[in-house]
């Protein structure tokens, strides 16, 4: 761990707790393991001792701020979850007065179980160039050159090269191991919806039948309406506990959009998403 | 020979649907099966789970007037997707029953008492067949006041009946509404400032509330001003109930299951939950 | 009397229990191992410390039709699903034996769920002891061990060379293979597990009940499904229908009190609205309303939630957090 890093975080929280800037800090604290790393929300200036970073770190923390709406929070932030803060300014659900960003240069995440932590990073962060955060308010640790090891989407790319039937066949058996805990949608920064269409009972769109008909149709509702705004954070696939590689439906469509569009979500606040955009000078092509 | 299992609902015929509010229907059913009508056994206060086939279960307060058996009524507000599919069915057509489900108004306990009735909206339907019970039996209990109110003049639920309920001896009905209109001549005055004008007296007394949950709140402390004790406060809950059999837990409240250990249940025992409502 | 069983012995005799009814068992599953119907005994593992999800889902699928509606010129039939296979439900541990015994207490119980009751019924349960723990395993402060043989119709317990076999039940005893030798060796000394006084603190816990802990653990939890899903002894359901291509059927589904809108009713009225109520509701209902319907904790310290939470939320922690609280509050 490097430990001055930690300190500069956790010198920024106190300082914004003891001045009465902020109400609470969201970081990360050592897991009852011992080994990875956890959430943690610090109120009082003296529990900031707590906080920690290191390649355990891989939760993206963004999405508690819609917990905590209208109260002013601080938030550990690294760079593939600074898109998320973007994502959530862009529309309209955070306001950027009511969080402090503390920004982390980040080394990679590797890839941790219960009680166990990998030498191998991450997917994601295998891919990743970012130095710093996109959005920060206090870098702590300043930038981290970072060097990717893959292209990024290599593992996408690969599987396109399968046959439609090979991976219909390959996608209904991980759905058939899905029991619709919806930690998925729960984890996502960008699933923020008050009533979730699966939750919904008029229209029945998927209905509580936990089966593979079901579940694909939750589960590709689910990514279509992420499209243009899924930021690659991959925490759909970390926290799923049957190991359904979610990652691959997310990114494959971030890809596509990126092919179509030249757009990416969480890059910039001010963006205008092609899904949720009209431009008069938009051909439809039909009727016209 | 299928499994005997709990879940599966007795088929019941729909007999009649009486609209009495906008939202408001009230349906009569019969049990097809003459052995289950005639053992089916219920008591006011009671509930019982009605199928609408096609989308699926909810539960309603037993309310029939005289807790006959050959047609059980339900007043059926439509609010969800059971409730609407529930008002859509025509006489004639099949649903299904479960029950009788809950506990009930223990009303021999309350002979010789006054009793001060006082429900809003909905919430008439299960202390409609608690004042008929009163009526039927009448001078088994002293004083009778009933204080209905409703959104509307148009939401008052059992509105044929008030003649009945009025003309009782040693009975006084007071109605009120939150909004009158043209027609209405009586009293626009939310339920809790009616009880605090007619401020019955907590002297030999029993109080059966039900409502919307703000409607009991002020209600409850309105009763408390006049000097009821909690345990001569009674209401029935509302709950999400599925099985009606104490196993899903959904109606799981602090450590009671409200389909089982309710849905009746005296102001005292609700303080002494673990969890409030 | 203990007998012994070789792995091959073993392997026969589930070959022959495969041909005659449906076995379940420890199978791999990507990285995983899961409790499923197999189709050869080479699927079955029989090394694992414990499976993803527990062996509940045999006895409380989660999902499955209840009955199904049927309706012929106007007439209308309601037809109950049937239970028609017998079942042998192998390798579990002991923790979730008694995962499947206190499910028992619910769904048992008058009147008895007529799908629940056939399976059990049905289903004869080979446990197997578990020769080493993990971290988070706690069953002995739960009423369990991990040699214990109360719940399952057969226990084997792996030695060197193969598996002792203990009968258990008459059931048990009809099912052993002919041709078993006495085991006259030593029987293992079972694992010493870590001490949880979860018993000390379900004794405080009335007072604890608005303390403002459970809003701050609730801070990080994620109130998605997963604890109530992994655990052995979780079961709220969900009861639906399903109207699809002119069938209707009465669907019940897992569904769990983590779940925003499990206790919001149509009107509007939801009992439990804040996340820290949700959370507190879980663990009061495993640990002081289900013991006060049914005289048992419904916890068997497998340790499944501590491994699945994604966000630590760490039933061992929670109770010694609980402790400090009781500790505080008691001025000591």
């Amino acid at each position: 761990m490097d430990m001055e890093l930690i300190q500069q975080i956790r010198d920024k929280a106190r300082s914004l707790l003891e001045e009465g800037m902020v109400e609470g800090v969201i970081g990360y604290e050592r897991a009852s393991d011992g080994v990875t790393a956890r959430p943690f929300f610090v109120y009082k200036p003296s529990a900031t001792e707590r906080l920690i970073f290191d390649e355990t770190c891989a939760h993206n923390l963004v999405k508690y701020l819609l917990d905590k709406k209208g109260k002013k929070m601080a938030v550990v932030v690294k760079p593939c979850d600074s898109r998320a803060i973007n994502l959530l300014l862009n529309e309209g659900q955070i306001e950027r007065d009511k969080v402090f960003i503390i920004g982390v240069g980040c080394p990679g995440m590797v890839e941790t179980n219960w009680n166990h932590k990998s030498e191998t990073l991450q997917a994601k962060c295998r891919s990743c160039q970012l130095s710093k955060p996109l959005v920060y308010d206090f870098l702590a640790g300043g930038e981290l050159a970072r060097q990717a090891e893959e292209e990024t989407y290599s593992d996408i790319m690969e599987a396109e090269a399968e046959s439609v039937s090979t991976r219909r066949e390959f996608w209904l058996e991980q759905f058939g191991r899905c029991i619709r805990c919806y930690a998925c949608r729960q984890v996502c920064p960008g699933c923020y919806c008050p009533v979730c269409f699966a939750e919904r009972l008029e229209p029945l769109w998927v209905g509580i039948r936990i089966a593979p008909e079901e579940n694909e149709m939750w589960q590709t509702i689910r990514t279509f309406h992420l499209v243009g705004r899924c930021i690659g954070c991959n925490e759909c696939e970390r926290v799923c506990p049957v190991g359904i590689p979610l990652s691959l439906l997310n990114r494959k469509l971030e890809k596509d959009v990126k092919e179509l569009f030249a757009f990416q979500a969480g890059l910039d606040p001010e963006e205008q998403p092609p899904f949720a955009t009209f431009k008069k000078e938009e051909k439809l092509e039909f009727g016209e | 020979m299928g499994l005997e299992s709990p879940f599966i609902p007795y088929l019941a015929t729909l007999k009649t649907a009486t609209q009495l509010t906008p939202d408001v229907k009230l349906l009569s059913v019969e049990l097809e099966d003459p052995d289950i009508r005639a053992s089916f056994d219920y008591k006011p206060g009671q509930f019982a789970l009605l199928s609408a086939f096609g989308e699926g279960e909810a539960p309603f307060g037993i309310v029939s007037l005289s807790l006959q058996r050959d047609g059980l009524e339900f007043a059926v507000r439509r609010i969800g997707t059971v409730t609407r599919a529930l008002q859509e069915l025509e006489p004639g057509d099949t649903l299904g029953v479960r029950g009788p489900f809950g506990n009930y108004f223990p009303l021999e306990d309350y002979g010789g008492k006054n009793i001060i009735i006082i429900g809003g909206g909905i919430g008439m339907a299960p202390l409609r067949p608690v004042i008929n019970r009163i009526l039927e039996r009448r001078d088994n209990y002293e004083e009778l006041v009933i204080i209905n109110g409703a959104r509307t003049p148009q939401d008052l639920v059992f509105q044929p009946e008030f003649p009945t309920w009025m003309e009782a001896p040693r009975t006084r009905l007071e109605l009120t509404v939150d909004k009158g209109d043209e027609q209405w001549k009586g009293r626009v005055a939310l339920v809790p400032d009616v009880v605090k004008e007619v401020a019955p007296s907590p002297d030999n007394a029993i109080a059966i509330i039900c409502g919307p949950p703000i409607m009991i709140r002020f209600t409850l402390a309105g009763l408390r001003n006049l000097g009821f004790k909690d345990n001569q406060i009674v209401t029935t809950l509302e709950a999400k109930m599925k099985c009606g059999l104490g196993k899903c837990a959904r109606c799981n409240i602090g450590e009671k299951y409200v389909c089982q250990d309710g849905p009746v249940f005296t102001l005292e025992q609700i303080s002494q939950f673990l969890e409030q409502p | 009397m203990n007998l012994f069983a070789s792995k091959d012995d073993l392997i026969r005799w589930l070959d022959s229990l495969l041909e005659k009814q449906i076995v379940i068992a420890p199978v791999r599953v990507q990285e995983q191992t899961m409790f499923q119907p197999i189709s050869k005994v080479e699927e079955v593992i029989f090394d694992f410390d414990n499976t993803t999800l527990s062996p509940k889902g045999w006895f409380l699928p989660p999902t499955e039709t209840l009955f199904s509606v049927q309706r012929d010129d106007g007439q209308v039939e309601l037809v109950p699903a049937l239970v028609e296979q017998d079942a042998v439900l192998f390798g579990l541990h002991p923790c979730d034996a008694k995962g499947i015994a206190l499910m028992d207490s619910p769904f048992l119980q008058e009147p008895g769920d007529a799908l629940y009751r056939e399976r059990r019924r049905r289903t004869a349960l080979v446990g197997l002891a578990c020769r080493q723990v993990q971290p988070e395993c706690f069953c002995t402060s739960m009423g369990s061990a991990p040699d214990d043989p109360s719940n399952v119709d057969i226990l084997l317990t792996e030695v060197e060379d193969g598996y002792i076999v203990q009968a258990v039940t008459e059931r048990g005893k009809a099912l052993l293979p002919q041709g078993l030798v006495e085991y006259k060796g030593k029987v293992p000394t079972p694992p010493k597990l870590q001490a949880v006084p979860i018993k000390e603190v379900i004794s405080a816990m009335r007072e604890l009940f608005n303390d403002p802990y459970w809003e701050q653990l609730a801070d990080r939890c994620l109130h998605c499904n997963i604890c109530a899903y992994v655990c052995p002894t979780c079961y709220c359901f969900d009861m639906r229908d399903y109207a699809d291509k002119g069938k209707v059927e009465r669907v019940r589904s897992w569904e769990s009190c983590q779940s925003p809108g499990f206790s919001l009713t149509a009107g509007g009225y939801d009992p439990r609205t804040t996340k820290g109520e949700r959370l507190r509701q879980r663990f009061y209902h495993k640990l002081l309303y289900f013991p006060e319907q049914f005289q048992d904790v419904a916890c068997v310290g497998c340790g499944r939630c501590v491994r699945a939470c994604p966000v630590n939320i760490d039933i061992r922690e929670v109770i010694s957090n609980l402790q400090q609280v009781m500790e505080a509050k008691s001025g000591s």
